[in-house]
């Protein structure tokens, strides 16, 4: 075989409208997902926007500008009565995140592939009620634990804690199957029991990774308690309620200040401790 | 306990060598008068939000009891009804849009508000990250009702309050992954004389889009979980069967709605995670 | 000069009841009656039920001033052995007695016991990056402490003060409250060494001690490993990928292949024969 066949044989050469149709052909399966996703959306406006609007009740632009021009306004004389409700909201933030965190423990324990103690049982179990913690939107948990415990933060904390549950020990128990099992198999060798290989071999791997899904998680707790008040679950979501129900407007623009406030403060925090523990 | 017997060290150790303590004189007291304050504001918390400690466990009990006989056996046939199974399909059609409209608004508010790519760091940075922000900060059901005060009751309202929720949401998550690139493409293309824009499609694009990709269908999981919930103050969707038949104390009827939502959220995210699964491996 | 260590039992430990566990006092017992203190017999292990059989009925004896050397090709098996002696791998079949007693059936509890007996210095160190050089070497005390103590680490005193003699003897104790992770990979080592000491071991595993490190770092570890085991009158069960370095330092040696046991004896007889019966695989 002479050298110019082999070349020739291995470089095929390539014209511009070879390059052209690969492209396009590449391309082809993308466009139909958008013409797919296109006529989805219409349909979607259609049903919801075009058809269940009642575009004559709504009135005109100018009506719709000033039903939002009723919330240009801050109601200075609200703030005072707001610290407590403040208080009120983060606190249950704090207590709902550590309750929850005291649940992640068992969950993440079980759910974790590679240390969950009995796997055909214990894993499917952790994962399930990691799935009913997240899918279940906190107002409804909120909801439920009024009807159960009664009105008050108590329900707000459970909620919360309940709702948490789910995103951190998934999380959590993503690290530990990350784990390297070095240090795990070292514990072991030395004749450590199953919780001081927890202790020992897995937890300060995992530690900051978990620490700074807390810390996020808290901060999400912070948003989502201020709105339990709306169910009766304590804190700024009941002031909110009162203020609209009480067509104070401007108070509702000041009670929506005052949860960004919070929230800007709990991200900061959150920020500089994720920062501090990585 | 029983010890067995150490071995002996041939050379014994010296004296700098004994004395050791896990506990050095300021971290110490630092880790200690934190991890103490700590304590003290989760006891002073427990105290002021008035938790009755003493009563909890009875409730745990009360709430078993209460969830057997009540909330069992869901009323199952109420959620095959074809009234109700409308109000699930605009649920999906809600959140449907809201994703799509929240991600194309956040979009370019990522590109603003990511620190490295903004086109102007002292306006349109600040901008975009404190419009992000406040769409992120106020609950989704604060937008529900906001909206629903200004439109009145029905779908739009909620379509909106989940795009502004989901603005929020992907704006985030987009900026941090457009903030985590790596800057060689980025500068090859600005070498090579392209303008802010082709930058962005050419340098940052292709590096982030199987995240953004991966993010967005996050974003449609999160947006429907939202979306049973904002009818409640009557922004659309099966949360106000969920809410009417709460305050009817129908039980039986709420059990079988939340089933259908665990079971509804469960194949979005089986879905979704098959989809990620797919665009990573498309990669 | 505090020394609070315990002096020898005097005695044969093993004329002694015990619970488990094996005492220090028995390895001179043992030494004396001339017995060795590991006898693995016909020792077979495969990972799965339908793979390849990995060791294929292994005999050998340690004694109790060995320095065994185990050598192979990769993938012959090496670690697979030594792993089955602390039951880190479930052999298949065989017998494995240490001091007398059979371990391959051991329930859970004993097993610990026994596990705390070996000591097993890694390849990779194996160490927690995260805790101090402290924490690490006292890890090696778990064995012996309570659940409830070690959650909150409370070690006892004479835990502390081993930890502090072993770590100057490894020459790390300039070095006791850094993280591990910000060690040296031979200085790593040397804490793994440490921590396997802690627990006081009547033998020694050592998995390829040195293939993460460079040559003179390599020499210097397996020195220190060595000078430990005559010191400890601990007899030492060593994975060693480097021939060099077996018969530089240890007195016997079994050569593995493909699972099967193609050399056994002093260190000092293995020729250049054995070696390529040895290594045959690599050779083609
Ligand atoms: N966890 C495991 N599961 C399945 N097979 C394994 C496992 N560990 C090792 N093996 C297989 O067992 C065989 C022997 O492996 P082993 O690690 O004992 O070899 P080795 O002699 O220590 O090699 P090296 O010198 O590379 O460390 C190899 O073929 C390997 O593929
Ligand atoms: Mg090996």
């Amino acid at each position: 075989m002479s050298s110019e066949t082999t070349a020739q044989k291995r470089a095929p050469r390539l014209t511009v409208d070879d390059v052209l149709n690969h492209r396009r052909r590449a391309g082809w399966s993308r466009r139909v997902l958008y013409v797919f996703l296109l006529a989805a959306m219409a349909w979607s406006l259609n049903v919801t926007v075009i058809q269940d609007t009642d575009w004559a009740r709504m009135g005109s632009l100018g009506n719709v500008l000033g039903a939002a021009g009723r919330f240009a306004g801050i109601d200075f004389a609200l703030f005072p009565t707001l610290i407590a409700p403040m208080l009120e909201t983060f606190m249950i933030a704090c207590l709902g995140t550590l309750v929850g965190v005291i649940i992640c423990i068992p969950a993440a324990w079980f759910g974790a592939q590679n240390v969950t103690p009995f796997k055909p049982i214990t894993y499917p179990l952790a994962r399930l009620a990691m799935t009913l913690s997240r899918s279940i939107h906190e107002i409804v948990w909120a909801l439920f634990f009024v009807s159960a415990v009664g009105l008050g933060a108590l329900a707000g904390v459970l909620a919360l804690a309940v709702r948490s549950v789910g995103f951190i020990a998934k999380m959590s128990a993503e690290a530990i199957e990350d784990i390297d099992p070095g240090p795990v198999e070292a514990i072991r060798a030395t004749g450590g029991n199953a919780f001081q290989v927890m202790l020992y071999g897995v937890l300060p791997q995992v530690l900051p990774q978990i620490l700074s899904v807390i810390v996020f998680e808290w901060e999400i707790n912070i948003r989502r308690s201020a709105v339990l008040g709306l169910v009766g679950a304590g804190g700024l979501g009941l002031v909110f309620f009162r203020q609209m129900n009480t067509f104070n407007y401007h108070g509702v623009t000041s009670v929506i200040i005052a949860i960004l406030l919070l929230i800007s403060a709990g991200e900061l925090v959150s920020y500089y401790a994720r920062k501090a523990v990585i | 306990m029983n010890r067995p017997p150490q071995s002996p060290l041939v050379t014994p150790a010296g004296p700098s060598a004994c004395h050791w303590s896990r506990f050095k004189f300021p971290d110490s007291l630092i880790r200690y008068a934190s991890w103490i304050s700590v304590l003290v504001f989760l006891t002073y918390t427990v105290e002021y939000l008035d938790i009755p400690l003493d009563r909890l466990l009875g409730m745990f009990g009360r709430m078993g009891t209460t969830l057997s006989t009540r909330y069992y056996p869901p009323d199952i046939g109420y959620t095959l009804d074809v009234g109700y199974l409308s109000y699930v399909v605009d649920t999906i059609h809600m959140a449907f849009l809201g994703a799509i409209f929240g991600l194309i608004a956040s979009i370019p508010l990522a590109w603003f508000g990511s620190f490295n790519m903004s086109p102007s760091r002292r306006w349109l940075y600040p901008i975009a990250r404190l419009i992000t922000m406040s769409c992120r900060a106020v609950h989704e059901m604060i937008w529900a009702i906001l909206f629903v005060a200004i439109l009145g009751f029905g779908m739009l309202p909620g379509v909106l309050a989940l795009t502004f929720f989901c603005t929020g949401f992907a704006g985030k998550l987009f900026a941090e992954e457009i903030e985590a690139i790596d800057v060689g493409p980025v500068e090859a293309m600005r070498a090579s004389g392209a303008n802010q824009l082709q930058v962005m499609a050419f340098g940052v694009f292709p590096q982030v889009r199987v995240a953004f990709t991966g993010i967005a269908i996050y974003t449609w999981d999160v947006a429907f979980r939202a979306a049973t919930v904002v009818g409640f103050f009557g922004a659309g969707g099966m949360g106000w069967y969920l809410k009417r038949n709460i305050l009817q104390v129908e039980t039986e009827r709420v059990a079988a709605i939340l089933l259908s939502i665990i079971i509804l959220v469960l194949i979005s995210e089986i879905a979704s995670a098959w989809a990620r699964a797919k665009v990573m491996k498309m990669n | 000069m505090a020394m609070p260590l315990l002096p020898d039992r005097p005695g044969g430990g093993n004329v002694l009841p015990r619970l488990a566990g094996t005492s220090r006092s028995d390895i001179v017992a043992w030494k004396d009656a001339g017995m060795a203190i590991l006898e693995v017999r016909n020792l077979r292990a495969r990972y799965t039920v339908s793979g390849p059989e990995i060791l294929k009925g292994i005999s050998f004896n340690v004694e109790a001033d060995d320095f065994f050397a185990i050598i192979g090709p990769s993938g012959a098996g090496k670690s697979t052995l030594i792993r089955c002696i602390n039951r880190l791998v479930e052999p298949t079949a065989g017998e494995i007695l240490f001091f007398d007693r059979e371990i391959t059936k051991l329930p859970r509890r004993e097993l610990r016991l026994l596990r705390r007996d070996i000591g097993m210095i890694f390849q990779e160190f194996n160490l927690i990056d995260r805790m101090s050089v402290m924490d690490n070497v006292l890890s090696g005390r778990l064995g012996y402490t309570g659940t409830l103590r070690s959650l909150f680490r409370l070690f006892p005193r004479e835990d502390i003060q081993r930890a502090l003699e072993l770590l100057d003897r490894v020459g790390l104790i300039d070095h006791v409250d850094k993280r591990a992770d910000a060690l040296s990979g031979g200085q790593r080592q040397r804490v793994g060494i440490a921590r396997a000491l802690m627990q006081d071991p009547k033998l020694l595993l050592v998995d390829e001690p040195t293939s993460a490190l460079d040559p003179k770092i390599s020499r210097e570890v397996m020195a220190l490993i060595k000078q430990m085991a005559n010191e400890f009158k601990v007899p030492c069960l060593c994975n060693i990928h480097d021939v060099q370095l077996a018969m530089e330092f240890c007195n016997k040696t079994i050569g593995l292949q493909d699972g099967i046991k193609m050399f056994d004896g002093p260190t000092e007889t293995m020729n250049k024969g054995n070696l390529e019966k040895i290594y045959a695989m690599e050779v083609l």
